[in-house]
């Protein structure tokens, strides 16, 4: 049935509408951003060093990005992001550092305890009626204690060579670590668009009265968000132990905020139900590009959190308007608006 | 043909402080278009939300081709055989048509969604009901009656055998209607049922063949053929006869007085058109209409809630420009009494002092907005006494009370900032007929004590005891108006004519 002439129609109409959506326009912005960069620094900034250490600090937003975006996409919010970062990067390094537990099984042990953790969050959520908000809050207090009972004031350095080489490993300038993040975003959009335990999870955070009726457990689906939020934490954590010169109680301290700012910019809506991983990185992306251009004109630290604030604001606020100018300038719908 | 499918005896639901349904019998033939029929609050959402696994019922029977069945989930419902439309929008906003439509059941492969294998049965669910849309669009980008026409193919994708239709046709055009006709009578030709809920007479008469009228939550015409039945038969039915008519002191309204509020030609952004009314000193008029007649927005207009396009608001004969809610009750002393008493009518988690003082804190306020407690006590308990609110202590949380008490406290509100006009919002709905019955005796004080009251309810025996003037309103427009003789079979006979002569005309 389906021509050449349908597929290339199809294919158009996709494009326009992704031409419209909030991840065509970060596109735009990231690649702006770079050339700008790449023009202001004379040809430095695509050069392989400068690319590496882009790439390397990218990792981690990218990671508690989407981390935070499962979450909200069933209208949930993850406060602990942060902490059970920073606890597990911490539980991993002791493990390895103090105890000689070799360092696949640190990983491994770092990993399960993060989703369990979110395991616990969500099942504790779900059982108790409280809010997420109420429930993460408590969890991410707790890790911080966990995270400084375990450290102390000290950081933990002497451990595994072979992580720290991988994770400072770049084949072609590429880092290992960046790769790590941008596999799991990969799995993950697969996961969310392909799957149908995706789709449930996206089913019942877009409308959870419509899923309940057609059989889809909200209560299990929130459960889950928690679970795979407290998996990409985890993967946060190792690729941070990893490419750290040394683990403190300090790793994850600055990490909640951003993992908000990534899904926001890109796109995701905080009432659940719309997820955007392709606009989390690129999001991700947005605001490391900040960071390398205040490297680059050597502007004050504290420019980099100004313009974040404003990029969030200001993507919002212009997505709304977008919206708004869309809903007036399309035809009121007529009551008999089928075509 | 005559295969009975679905089959209930005595269904009974009890929500707290109302038994919703109260003793249901219905029984559902392969091959029919079954009507079910009543008036607001009569128990038909109730009853398909307990035959579609969403309520478990509290008492009676349910069978399934004979056999006992329990629907404990609407998944069961849906594996049963049960397909439904529920009044509310159940479509997931950000997905694809073709996955909402699938969504029961989505195609799937080790796990793995199918989105090619969810086109094609879309398609057809859509076909059938005449309907072309892109399958790949998103959900949020249609009209109203498309998701409406969405909901519909996402039923008919579930092939059920009994496939049950709650007002189905409410933002349809003729034409779309026409087709969904169509095609409900080819699935009963199939050996299906189809359960048709519909205020609009006509379409019961031009569509079903059985009917099932619920009144107060009972089936008071059970499973019998239409064709037995005129359609002043059905409407008595719906109806029902009066409730003991209340007794209440004596009122009389002096029609020649100045309106308190007047409204004229006035049209709004939420589509209100050329609305002309008046209420007067001490006289009580009734706004009925079916729920989305538009005559909550049209007070929330008038309190500036939405725009005013055209017409004119009169305030005791000036001409008035009112912007919020707080300007109408501070310089118009209109006070509103919200239908939705736990969302916008009171702070559940205030005491009830604070409850009640909220509208007058800016008149008891001293030096640095500082209220005196002793002074804001006694504002509320002169109110909690005169209403006869039921209470443990001034302190006690409003979330606390029964529903009837805190529709007092959203009303003591009203009365402590010594409003000159009150709209009272549907004030019975949920509450124990006791309660009803003092509530309505409150009002009518009020109202003989001469205080206007421009008052909303979609109960018609409520509109009759308390009324002097009924004014019906349907799709955002007065259809008419009805001086009210205290005649329930009377009263309800004209009013329902009122709104169902319009469908006659139009169709």
């Amino acid at each position: 049935m389906s021509t050449i002439r349908d597929q290339q129609s199809r294919a158009a109409a996709a494009l326009h509408r992704f031409s419209r959506t909030t991840t065509a326009m970060l596109l735009l912005v990231v690649v702006a951003g770079a050339v700008a960069l790449e023009v202001a620094s004379s040809g430095s900034f695509f050069e392989g060093p400068s690319v590496r250490v882009f790439l390397q600090y990218l990792a981690t937003p990218v990671l508690i990005g989407l981390a935070q975006m499962v979450a909200l996409c069933v209208g949930q919010l993850n406060l602990a992001v942060g902490a059970l970062g920073g606890f597990t990067a911490c539980l991993t390094g002791v493990l390895m550092a103090d105890h000689g537990v070799p360092a696949p099984v640190a990983v491994l042990v770092g990993l399960l305890t993060a989703t369990a953790v979110g395991l616990v969050t969500g099942v504790v959520i779900v059982a108790t009626q409280i809010n997420g908000f109420i429930v993460t809050l408590a969890t991410m207090t707790i890790l911080l204690g966990a995270q400084y009972r375990l450290v102390g004031t000290r950081t933990v350095d002497g451990y595994s060579a072979t992580l720290r080489d991988l994770g400072t490993a770049a084949p072609l300038d590429i880092p290992l670590v960046f790769v790590t993040a941008i596999v799991a975003a990969v799995l993950l959009g697969a996961f969310m668009y392909r799957t149908v335990a995706g789709r449930r999870l996206l089913a019942a955070g877009g409308n959870p009265l419509a899923a309940r009726l057609s059989g889809i457990s909200t209560d299990r689906q929130i459960v889950a968000a928690h679970t795979l939020s407290g998996l990409l934490v985890g993967v946060a954590a190792v690729t941070a132990t990893a490419s750290l010169p040394g683990v403190n109680r300090s790793v994850g301290g600055d990490w909640l905020l951003p993992s908000f700012a990534a899904p926001i910019i890109g796109g995701v809506a905080l009432t659940g139900g719309s997820i955007a991983v392709f606009g989390t990185v690129l999001a991700a992306f947005v605001t490391r590009l900040i960071d390398a251009a205040r490297a680059q004109f050597s502007l004050d630290p504290s420019w980099v959190n100004l313009l974040i604030g404003l990029v969030v604001l200001g993507t919002v606020a212009g997505g709304h308007l977008h919206q708004t100018r869309l809903a007036k300038s399309t035809p009121a719908p007529q009551p008999g608006g089928a075509r | 043909m005559n295969t009975v499918l679905l089959e209930c005896h005595d269904l009974v639901k009890v929500f707290p402080g109302v038994r919703a349904l109260d003793g249901v019998g219905l029984r559902l033939t392969a091959g029919s278009v079954h009507a079910l029929l009543g008036e607001n609050g009569a128990g038909k959402s109730t009853l398909i939300k307990v035959l579609t696994g969403v309520h478990s019922p509290d008492g009676g029977t349910l069978a399934w081709c004979g056999e006992p069945v329990r629907l404990r989930s609407p998944l069961e419902a849906a594996r049963t055989g049960i397909g439904v439309v529920h009044q509310e929008r159940n479509l997931i906003p950000g997905f694809s048509v073709a996955e909402n439509i699938t969504l029961q059941k989505p195609p799937a492969r080790r796990g793995l969604v199918d989105y090619a294998a969810m086109t094609e049965p879309a398609v057809a669910c859509l076909t059938e009901l005449g309907v072309d849309l892109d399958p790949d669009r998103p959900v949020r980008e249609l009209s109203v009656a498309q998701q409406q026409l969405v909901e519909i193919a996402k039923a008919l994708y579930t092939e059920s055998r009994v496939l049950l239709l709650d007002e189905p046709t409410a933002s349809l055009s003729p034409e779309e209607t026409e087709r969904l006709f169509g095609v409900v009578r080819r699935l009963a030709e199939r050996g299906a049922c189809v359960v048709f809920v519909s205020h609009k007479l006509e379409e019961v008469f031009a569509l079903c063949d059985t009917v099932t009228v619920l009144r107060d939550g009972k089936s008071v015409l059970e499973s019998s053929p239409l064709a037995d039945h005129s359609h002043d038969d059905i409407v008595s039915l719906m109806v029902g006869r009066a409730h003991a008519a209340a007794e209440m002191r004596p009122r009389t309204v002096d029609r020649s007085a100045a309106p308190v509020l007047e409204l004229s030609g006035l049209a709004t952004a939420g589509g209100h058109r050329d609305i002309d009314l008046a209420v007067r000193p001490g006289e009580i008029v009734g706004l009925y209409g079916l729920v989305g007649a538009g005559r909550s927005e049209l007070v929330k207009a008038v309190l500036g809630l939405d725009r005013i396009t055209a017409g004119e608001v009169r305030v005791h004969g000036r001409p008035a420009r009112i912007g919020s809610p707080r300007q109408a009750l501070h310089e118009f002393g209109i006070g509103y009494v919200t239908e939705n008493r736990k969302e916008e009518g009171v702070f559940l988690e205030q005491p009830i002092v604070r409850n009640i003082t909220v509208t007058v804190w800016r008149r008891l306020a001293r030096a640095l907005g500082f209220v005196p407690p002793g002074e804001e006590r006694a504002v509320a308990q002169d109110l909690v006494d005169r209403l006869g609110i039921r209470i443990t202590g001034l302190s006690q949380n409003a979330g606390e009370l029964s529903g009837g008490n805190q529709q007092k406290v959203s009303l003591a509100k009203w009365l402590a900032a010594d409003t000159r006009l009150l709209v009272i919002d549907e004030p019975t709905v949920g509450v124990d007929v006791r309660t009803k019955r003092a509530f309505h005796e409150l009002i009518w004080d009020l109202a003989h004590d001469g205080l206007p009251i421009l008052l909303i309810s979609s109960d018609l025996a409520e509109m009759v005891t308390l009324a002097d003037r009924i004014v019906v309103m349907t799709d955002h427009r007065v259809r008419g108006e009805v001086d009210n003789d205290r005649d329930y079979d009377r009263m309800s006979g004209r009013i329902i004519r009122l709104i169902h002569d319009r469908d006659t005309v139009r169709s």
